[in-house]
Protein backbone atom coordinates (compact mmCIF):
# COMPACT_ATOMS: atom_id res chain seq x y z
CA UNK A 1 0.00 0.00 0.00
CA UNK A 2 1.29 3.22 -1.23
CA UNK A 3 1.99 5.85 2.05
CA UNK A 4 1.25 9.41 0.71
CA UNK A 5 1.71 11.88 3.73
CA UNK A 6 4.60 14.10 2.41
CA UNK A 7 3.44 16.34 -0.66
CA UNK A 8 5.84 18.54 -3.01
CA UNK A 9 4.89 20.65 -5.76
CA UNK A 10 6.77 21.41 -9.16
CA UNK A 11 8.84 18.11 -8.42
CA UNK A 12 11.58 20.29 -6.65
CA UNK A 13 14.10 18.85 -4.24
CA UNK A 14 12.79 19.10 -0.68
CA UNK A 15 14.71 21.77 1.08
CA UNK A 16 13.28 22.23 4.53
CA UNK A 17 15.53 25.00 5.75
CA UNK A 18 13.95 27.30 2.65
CA UNK A 19 10.90 28.05 5.42
CA UNK A 20 8.42 27.23 2.54
CA UNK A 21 6.36 24.06 4.03
CA UNK A 22 3.38 23.90 5.11
CA UNK A 23 1.74 21.44 7.96
CA UNK A 24 -1.94 20.41 7.24
CA UNK A 25 -3.76 18.60 9.81
CA UNK A 26 -6.38 16.13 8.83
CA UNK A 27 -9.99 15.25 10.85
CA UNK A 28 -10.66 12.42 12.28
CA UNK A 29 -10.70 8.66 11.32
CA UNK A 30 -10.99 5.51 12.83
CA UNK A 31 -8.93 3.74 9.82
CA UNK A 32 -5.50 3.65 10.75
CA UNK A 33 -4.84 0.92 8.49
CA UNK A 34 -2.33 3.63 6.30
CA UNK A 35 -0.49 4.89 9.51
CA UNK A 36 2.01 6.42 8.22
CA UNK A 37 4.05 7.24 10.91
CA UNK A 38 4.77 3.71 11.86
CA UNK A 39 8.36 3.81 11.22
CA UNK A 40 8.98 7.39 12.09
CA UNK A 41 11.65 7.10 14.87
CA UNK A 42 10.48 7.53 18.38
CA UNK A 43 6.64 7.60 17.21
CA UNK A 44 5.16 5.15 19.42
CA UNK A 45 6.94 6.14 22.22
CA UNK A 46 5.84 9.41 22.41
CA UNK A 47 2.17 8.67 20.77
CA UNK A 48 1.99 6.70 24.17
CA UNK A 49 3.20 9.11 26.05
CA UNK A 50 0.50 11.40 25.36
CA UNK A 51 -2.05 8.45 25.03
CA UNK A 52 -1.42 8.26 28.58
CA UNK A 53 -1.44 11.85 29.23
CA UNK A 54 -5.22 12.02 27.33
CA UNK A 55 -6.17 8.66 29.63
CA UNK A 56 -5.46 9.93 32.65
CA UNK A 57 -6.83 14.03 32.16
CA UNK A 58 -10.15 13.37 29.84
CA UNK A 59 -11.16 9.54 29.36
CA UNK A 60 -9.58 6.70 30.89
CA UNK A 61 -11.27 4.07 28.41
CA UNK A 62 -8.51 5.46 25.50
CA UNK A 63 -5.99 3.44 27.42
CA UNK A 64 -7.46 0.17 26.22
CA UNK A 65 -6.68 1.70 22.48
CA UNK A 66 -4.43 -0.75 19.76
CA UNK A 67 -3.86 0.21 16.51
CA UNK A 68 -3.78 -3.61 15.56
CA UNK A 69 -7.03 -4.01 16.49
CA UNK A 70 -10.60 -2.47 15.27
CA UNK A 71 -10.58 0.02 18.73
CA UNK A 72 -13.17 2.33 19.02
CA UNK A 73 -14.54 2.12 15.50
CA UNK A 74 -17.94 3.45 16.21
CA UNK A 75 -16.82 5.42 18.73
CA UNK A 76 -16.94 9.25 17.40
CA UNK A 77 -15.29 10.86 20.25
CA UNK A 78 -13.14 8.51 21.10
CA UNK A 79 -12.01 8.20 17.32
CA UNK A 80 -11.27 12.52 17.51
CA UNK A 81 -9.07 12.02 20.67
CA UNK A 82 -7.03 9.35 19.02
CA UNK A 83 -6.34 11.19 15.37
CA UNK A 84 -5.68 14.65 17.45
CA UNK A 85 -2.82 12.47 19.79
CA UNK A 86 -1.78 11.04 16.24
CA UNK A 87 -1.18 14.61 14.90
CA UNK A 88 0.24 16.25 18.07
CA UNK A 89 2.41 13.36 18.31
CA UNK A 90 3.91 13.77 14.49
CA UNK A 91 4.09 17.57 15.01
CA UNK A 92 5.91 17.01 18.54
CA UNK A 93 8.37 14.96 16.21
CA UNK A 94 8.52 17.20 13.18
CA UNK A 95 9.77 19.61 15.95
CA UNK A 96 12.47 17.38 17.52
CA UNK A 97 13.47 17.17 14.34
CA UNK A 98 14.02 20.72 13.98
CA UNK A 99 11.15 21.12 11.09
CA UNK A 100 8.64 24.04 11.42
CA UNK A 101 5.97 25.01 9.22
CA UNK A 102 5.95 28.63 7.34
CA UNK A 103 1.91 28.02 7.65
CA UNK A 104 -0.69 25.52 8.91
CA UNK A 105 -4.40 24.65 8.85
CA UNK A 106 -6.32 22.15 9.98
CA UNK A 107 -8.93 20.24 7.88
CA UNK A 108 -12.26 20.41 9.76
CA UNK A 109 -11.67 18.97 13.19
CA UNK A 110 -7.83 19.24 12.26
CA UNK A 111 -7.75 22.65 13.50
CA UNK A 112 -7.17 21.16 17.36
CA UNK A 113 -4.32 19.86 16.62
CA UNK A 114 -3.08 23.09 14.46
CA UNK A 115 -3.79 24.99 17.20
CA UNK A 116 -1.66 23.27 19.62
CA UNK A 117 1.08 22.76 16.50
CA UNK A 118 1.37 26.38 16.67
CA UNK A 119 1.13 26.87 21.07
CA UNK A 120 -1.81 28.35 20.66
CA UNK A 121 -3.18 25.91 23.05
CA UNK A 122 -1.70 23.39 25.30
CA UNK A 123 -2.48 18.92 24.64
CA UNK A 124 -5.17 19.35 27.15
CA UNK A 125 -6.92 22.47 26.08
CA UNK A 126 -7.03 20.73 22.66
CA UNK A 127 -8.74 17.55 24.50
CA UNK A 128 -11.13 19.97 26.32
CA UNK A 129 -12.31 21.83 22.83
CA UNK A 130 -12.90 18.67 21.45
CA UNK A 131 -14.62 16.56 24.20
CA UNK A 132 -17.08 20.01 24.74
CA UNK A 133 -17.40 20.64 21.28
CA UNK A 134 -18.83 16.96 20.64
CA UNK A 135 -20.62 17.25 23.45
CA UNK A 136 -22.24 20.24 22.62
CA UNK A 137 -23.66 19.46 19.09
CA UNK A 138 -24.61 15.65 19.93
CA UNK A 139 -26.95 17.61 22.86
CA UNK A 140 -28.40 20.22 20.30
CA UNK A 141 -29.55 17.71 17.69
CA UNK A 142 -31.82 16.05 20.50
CA UNK A 143 -31.63 12.71 19.04
CA UNK A 144 -32.40 13.24 15.44
CA UNK A 145 -30.21 11.26 13.00
CA UNK A 146 -27.88 13.10 11.08
CA UNK A 147 -24.69 12.28 8.41
CA UNK A 148 -22.36 13.38 5.87
CA UNK A 149 -21.21 11.94 2.53
CA UNK A 150 -19.00 13.17 -0.18
CA UNK A 151 -19.76 13.20 -3.72
CA UNK A 152 -16.84 13.21 -6.76
CA UNK A 153 -17.78 14.24 -9.69
CA UNK A 154 -20.29 16.19 -9.99
CA UNK A 155 -19.81 20.14 -9.77
CA UNK A 156 -21.97 23.00 -7.01
CA UNK A 157 -24.34 23.70 -9.03
CA UNK A 158 -25.23 20.29 -9.34
CA UNK A 159 -24.84 19.15 -6.10
CA UNK A 160 -27.20 22.24 -5.21
CA UNK A 161 -29.94 21.59 -7.63
CA UNK A 162 -30.61 18.12 -6.70
CA UNK A 163 -30.84 19.71 -3.09
CA UNK A 164 -33.10 22.51 -4.37
CA UNK A 165 -35.07 20.13 -6.32
CA UNK A 166 -35.80 17.58 -3.55
CA UNK A 167 -36.01 19.61 -1.23
CA UNK A 168 -33.27 17.74 0.91
CA UNK A 169 -32.34 18.87 4.36
CA UNK A 170 -28.81 18.58 3.39
CA UNK A 171 -25.72 22.02 2.98
CA UNK A 172 -22.72 21.87 0.52
CA UNK A 173 -20.72 22.00 3.14
CA UNK A 174 -17.30 21.62 2.23
CA UNK A 175 -15.50 21.63 -1.31
CA UNK A 176 -12.40 19.47 -1.53
CA UNK A 177 -11.26 19.93 -5.24
CA UNK A 178 -12.62 20.93 -8.26
CA UNK A 179 -15.21 18.26 -8.61
CA UNK A 180 -15.35 16.99 -4.67
CA UNK A 181 -17.89 18.03 -2.42
CA UNK A 182 -18.51 17.08 0.96
CA UNK A 183 -22.18 17.44 2.04
CA UNK A 184 -24.08 17.60 5.79
CA UNK A 185 -27.64 16.91 7.35
CA UNK A 186 -30.46 14.90 7.96
CA UNK A 187 -29.63 11.59 7.77
CA UNK A 188 -32.26 9.93 5.47
CA UNK A 189 -31.30 13.16 3.02
CA UNK A 190 -27.86 12.65 3.10
CA UNK A 191 -28.31 8.87 1.88
CA UNK A 192 -31.17 10.00 -0.45
CA UNK A 193 -28.67 12.51 -2.23
CA UNK A 194 -26.30 9.80 -2.63
CA UNK A 195 -28.66 8.03 -5.00
CA UNK A 196 -29.83 10.65 -6.48
CA UNK A 197 -25.65 12.05 -7.14
CA UNK A 198 -25.39 8.82 -8.65
CA UNK A 199 -28.15 8.84 -10.95
CA UNK A 200 -27.28 12.57 -11.80
CA UNK A 201 -23.77 10.90 -12.83
CA UNK A 202 -21.75 11.42 -9.90
CA UNK A 203 -18.27 9.03 -10.21
CA UNK A 204 -18.48 8.01 -6.65
CA UNK A 205 -20.25 8.73 -3.27
CA UNK A 206 -18.98 8.38 0.07
CA UNK A 207 -21.18 7.75 3.23
CA UNK A 208 -18.45 9.65 6.14
CA UNK A 209 -20.42 7.18 8.74
CA UNK A 210 -20.51 10.29 10.99
CA UNK A 211 -23.75 11.29 12.81
CA UNK A 212 -23.06 14.93 13.36
CA UNK A 213 -22.95 17.23 10.18
CA UNK A 214 -20.43 19.11 10.89
CA UNK A 215 -19.78 22.41 9.35
CA UNK A 216 -23.51 23.01 8.31
CA UNK A 217 -26.04 25.46 10.29
CA UNK A 218 -28.04 22.41 11.84
CA UNK A 219 -25.50 22.94 14.34
CA UNK A 220 -25.29 26.51 15.23
CA UNK A 221 -26.89 26.24 18.25
CA UNK A 222 -24.51 23.60 19.55
CA UNK A 223 -21.89 26.04 18.29
CA UNK A 224 -22.97 28.86 20.57
CA UNK A 225 -23.03 26.35 23.50
CA UNK A 226 -19.61 25.37 22.97
CA UNK A 227 -18.74 29.23 22.75
CA UNK A 228 -19.84 29.78 26.02
CA UNK A 229 -18.50 26.75 27.69
CA UNK A 230 -14.70 27.19 26.59
CA UNK A 231 -14.96 31.02 27.11
CA UNK A 232 -12.68 30.13 30.42
CA UNK A 233 -9.92 28.29 28.54
CA UNK A 234 -6.69 29.80 27.51
CA UNK A 235 -5.31 30.74 24.10
CA UNK A 236 -2.69 32.04 23.46
CA UNK A 237 -1.26 34.24 20.14
CA UNK A 238 -0.15 31.47 17.88
CA UNK A 239 3.85 30.98 17.54
CA UNK A 240 3.05 29.61 13.68
CA UNK A 241 0.43 30.98 11.20
CA UNK A 242 -2.93 29.30 11.21
CA UNK A 243 -5.08 29.95 8.16
CA UNK A 244 -8.75 29.57 8.33
CA UNK A 245 -10.60 27.08 6.47
CA UNK A 246 -13.70 29.73 6.24
CA UNK A 247 -12.43 32.77 4.79
CA UNK A 248 -8.64 32.11 4.31
CA UNK A 249 -7.61 35.07 7.28
CA UNK A 250 -4.36 34.62 9.12
CA UNK A 251 -5.73 33.35 12.94
CA UNK A 252 -3.28 35.94 14.22
CA UNK A 253 -4.55 36.59 18.21
CA UNK A 254 -6.95 35.16 20.66
CA UNK A 255 -9.94 36.40 20.08
CA UNK A 256 -9.79 34.98 16.40
CA UNK A 257 -8.83 31.67 17.29
CA UNK A 258 -12.28 31.31 19.28
CA UNK A 259 -14.24 33.11 16.71
CA UNK A 260 -12.85 30.41 14.60
CA UNK A 261 -13.35 27.86 17.05
CA UNK A 262 -17.37 28.18 17.10
CA UNK A 263 -17.65 29.51 13.48
CA UNK A 264 -15.37 25.65 12.28
CA UNK A 265 -18.23 23.57 13.75
CA UNK A 266 -21.04 25.13 11.98
CA UNK A 267 -19.95 27.06 8.88
CA UNK A 268 -19.05 26.18 5.10
CA UNK A 269 -15.41 25.08 4.87
CA UNK A 270 -13.51 25.82 1.95
CA UNK A 271 -10.14 23.28 1.36
CA UNK A 272 -9.15 23.54 -1.86
CA UNK A 273 -9.48 27.54 -1.94
CA UNK A 274 -7.42 26.90 1.25
CA UNK A 275 -4.68 25.25 -0.08
CA UNK A 276 -4.62 27.00 -3.24
CA UNK A 277 -4.26 30.52 -0.94
CA UNK A 278 -1.12 28.26 1.13
CA UNK A 279 0.30 27.91 -2.71
CA UNK A 280 -0.09 31.74 -3.21
CA UNK A 281 1.66 32.34 0.13
CA UNK A 282 4.65 30.55 -1.14
CA UNK A 283 4.13 27.33 0.40
CA UNK A 284 6.16 24.70 -1.56
CA UNK A 285 6.19 21.73 0.62
CA UNK A 286 3.19 20.00 2.73
CA UNK A 287 2.94 17.30 5.54
CA UNK A 288 -0.13 15.99 6.26
CA UNK A 289 0.04 15.49 10.18
CA UNK A 290 -2.09 12.34 10.16
CA UNK A 291 -2.97 9.14 10.42
CA UNK A 292 -4.73 9.26 7.05
CA UNK A 293 -3.73 9.86 3.57
CA UNK A 294 -6.80 11.62 2.73
CA UNK A 295 -5.71 15.12 2.40
CA UNK A 296 -2.43 14.09 -0.09
CA UNK A 297 -4.59 11.90 -2.01
CA UNK A 298 -7.05 14.82 -2.53
CA UNK A 299 -3.96 17.11 -3.03
CA UNK A 300 -3.69 15.46 -6.52
CA UNK A 301 -6.59 17.83 -7.93
CA UNK A 302 -4.49 21.58 -7.16
CA UNK A 303 -2.82 22.16 -9.52
CA UNK A 304 0.81 21.33 -9.54
CA UNK A 305 1.04 19.21 -6.89
CA UNK A 306 2.52 16.08 -6.66
CA UNK A 307 3.41 14.00 -3.37
CA UNK A 308 5.66 11.06 -1.29
CA UNK A 309 5.83 9.35 1.77
CA UNK A 310 6.24 11.21 5.09
CA UNK A 311 8.82 9.34 6.85
CA UNK A 312 10.82 10.05 3.97
CA UNK A 313 11.96 13.52 5.35
CA UNK A 314 12.77 12.64 9.19
CA UNK A 315 16.25 12.01 10.38
CA UNK B 1 -15.26 13.40 -33.01
CA UNK B 2 -12.06 11.80 -32.92
CA UNK B 3 -11.13 9.24 -34.93
CA UNK B 4 -9.34 6.61 -33.04
CA UNK B 5 -6.20 5.44 -34.60
CA UNK B 6 -3.90 2.63 -33.53
CA UNK B 7 -1.67 5.57 -32.76
CA UNK B 8 -4.06 6.87 -29.70
CA UNK B 9 -4.70 3.52 -28.70
CA UNK B 10 -1.20 2.53 -27.90
CA UNK B 11 -0.88 6.01 -26.48
CA UNK B 12 -3.79 5.78 -24.34
CA UNK B 13 -2.61 2.47 -22.97
CA UNK B 14 0.72 3.47 -22.64
CA UNK B 15 -0.13 6.16 -20.12
CA UNK B 16 -3.00 4.22 -18.66
CA UNK B 17 -0.44 1.94 -17.25
CA UNK B 18 2.11 4.17 -16.44
CA UNK B 19 -0.21 5.73 -14.68
CA UNK B 20 -1.32 3.27 -12.45
CA UNK B 21 2.16 2.04 -12.07
CA UNK B 22 3.54 5.15 -11.29
CA UNK B 23 0.15 5.96 -8.61
CA UNK B 24 0.22 2.71 -7.10
CA UNK B 25 3.61 1.71 -6.64
CA UNK B 26 4.22 -2.00 -9.02
CA UNK B 27 6.21 -2.18 -11.91
CA UNK B 28 4.38 -1.65 -15.01
CA UNK B 29 5.42 -5.23 -15.83
CA UNK B 30 2.64 -6.68 -13.01
CA UNK B 31 -0.36 -4.47 -15.27
CA UNK B 32 -2.36 -6.44 -17.91
CA UNK B 33 -5.44 -6.05 -19.14
CA UNK B 34 -6.83 -8.72 -16.68
CA UNK B 35 -5.61 -6.77 -13.47
CA UNK B 36 -7.92 -5.86 -11.32
CA UNK B 37 -7.76 -2.03 -10.58
CA UNK B 38 -9.31 -2.17 -7.16
CA UNK B 39 -8.62 -5.57 -6.04
CA UNK B 40 -5.06 -5.62 -7.46
CA UNK B 41 -4.06 -2.64 -7.88
CA UNK B 42 -5.84 -1.09 -4.78
CA UNK B 43 -7.02 2.32 -6.77
CA UNK B 44 -9.83 4.36 -5.93
CA UNK B 45 -12.12 6.73 -7.73
CA UNK B 46 -9.94 9.72 -7.23
CA UNK B 47 -7.38 8.00 -9.73
CA UNK B 48 -9.77 7.23 -12.08
CA UNK B 49 -11.00 11.11 -11.62
CA UNK B 50 -7.42 11.90 -12.61
CA UNK B 51 -7.18 9.66 -15.20
CA UNK B 52 -9.50 11.35 -16.75
CA UNK B 53 -8.18 14.73 -16.57
CA UNK B 54 -4.88 13.63 -17.86
CA UNK B 55 -6.90 12.64 -21.30
CA UNK B 56 -9.63 15.91 -21.26
CA UNK B 57 -6.12 17.54 -21.13
CA UNK B 58 -3.79 15.65 -23.43
CA UNK B 59 -6.76 15.78 -26.17
CA UNK B 60 -8.79 18.56 -25.67
CA UNK B 61 -11.95 17.00 -25.02
CA UNK B 62 -15.28 18.37 -24.46
CA UNK B 63 -16.78 16.43 -22.05
CA UNK B 64 -18.53 16.64 -18.61
CA UNK B 65 -17.69 14.63 -15.89
CA UNK B 66 -21.00 13.50 -15.10
CA UNK B 67 -21.76 12.22 -18.81
CA UNK B 68 -19.10 9.77 -17.81
CA UNK B 69 -20.74 9.31 -14.76
CA UNK B 70 -24.07 8.26 -16.18
CA UNK B 71 -22.38 6.25 -18.50
CA UNK B 72 -20.23 4.21 -16.01
CA UNK B 73 -22.99 3.13 -13.79
CA UNK B 74 -24.39 1.44 -17.00
CA UNK B 75 -20.90 0.33 -18.12
CA UNK B 76 -18.80 -0.62 -14.78
CA UNK B 77 -15.42 -0.23 -15.33
CA UNK B 78 -13.10 -3.21 -12.98
CA UNK B 79 -9.61 -4.02 -15.33
CA UNK B 80 -7.14 -1.99 -16.78
CA UNK B 81 -8.90 -3.35 -20.12
CA UNK B 82 -11.82 -2.21 -19.60
CA UNK B 83 -10.43 1.15 -18.33
CA UNK B 84 -8.64 1.52 -21.75
CA UNK B 85 -12.16 0.84 -23.85
CA UNK B 86 -13.78 3.50 -22.10
CA UNK B 87 -11.20 5.63 -22.21
CA UNK B 88 -11.40 5.21 -25.76
CA UNK B 89 -15.05 5.69 -25.94
CA UNK B 90 -14.34 9.30 -24.23
CA UNK B 91 -11.89 10.42 -26.77
CA UNK B 92 -13.78 9.43 -29.50
CA UNK B 93 -17.36 10.59 -28.63
CA UNK B 94 -17.08 12.94 -25.68
CA UNK B 95 -19.82 14.46 -24.67
CA UNK B 96 -21.85 12.21 -26.83
CA UNK B 97 -20.87 9.18 -25.27
CA UNK B 98 -24.45 8.19 -23.80
CA UNK B 99 -25.64 8.38 -27.37
CA UNK B 100 -23.87 5.30 -27.84
CA UNK B 101 -26.62 3.43 -25.10
CA UNK B 102 -29.68 4.74 -27.38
Amino acid sequence: MRIVSWIWINNQDINLSDNHLAFIFPAFTSDYSDHPAQIIPGFNDRFNELLLQASDSIDPGLSGFSFSGQTFPEDELRTQYITYIYSCTISWLLKKGKIFPHITAGYSMGIYAALYDSDAVSFETGLILIKVAYQCLHKSLNNRLFGMGTLIGLNAGDIQSIIDQSSLRVEITNQNAPHSFVVSGYRDDINRIMELAREEGALHTRDLAVSIPYHSGYLKAGAMDFSQQVSHLEILPPETRIISLIDQVTLSTPPLIRQELTRNLFHTLNWLHTMQVMLENNVRQFIECGPSTGLAKNARFVDGVRFSPLPSILP
Amino acid sequence: MTTITENIKNEVKEIVYSFFADECEVDVSQIHDTTSIINDLDGDSLMFLELIEIFKKKYNLDIELKVIGKYAVKHPVSTIGQLIEMQLLIIEHENRLLDLDQ
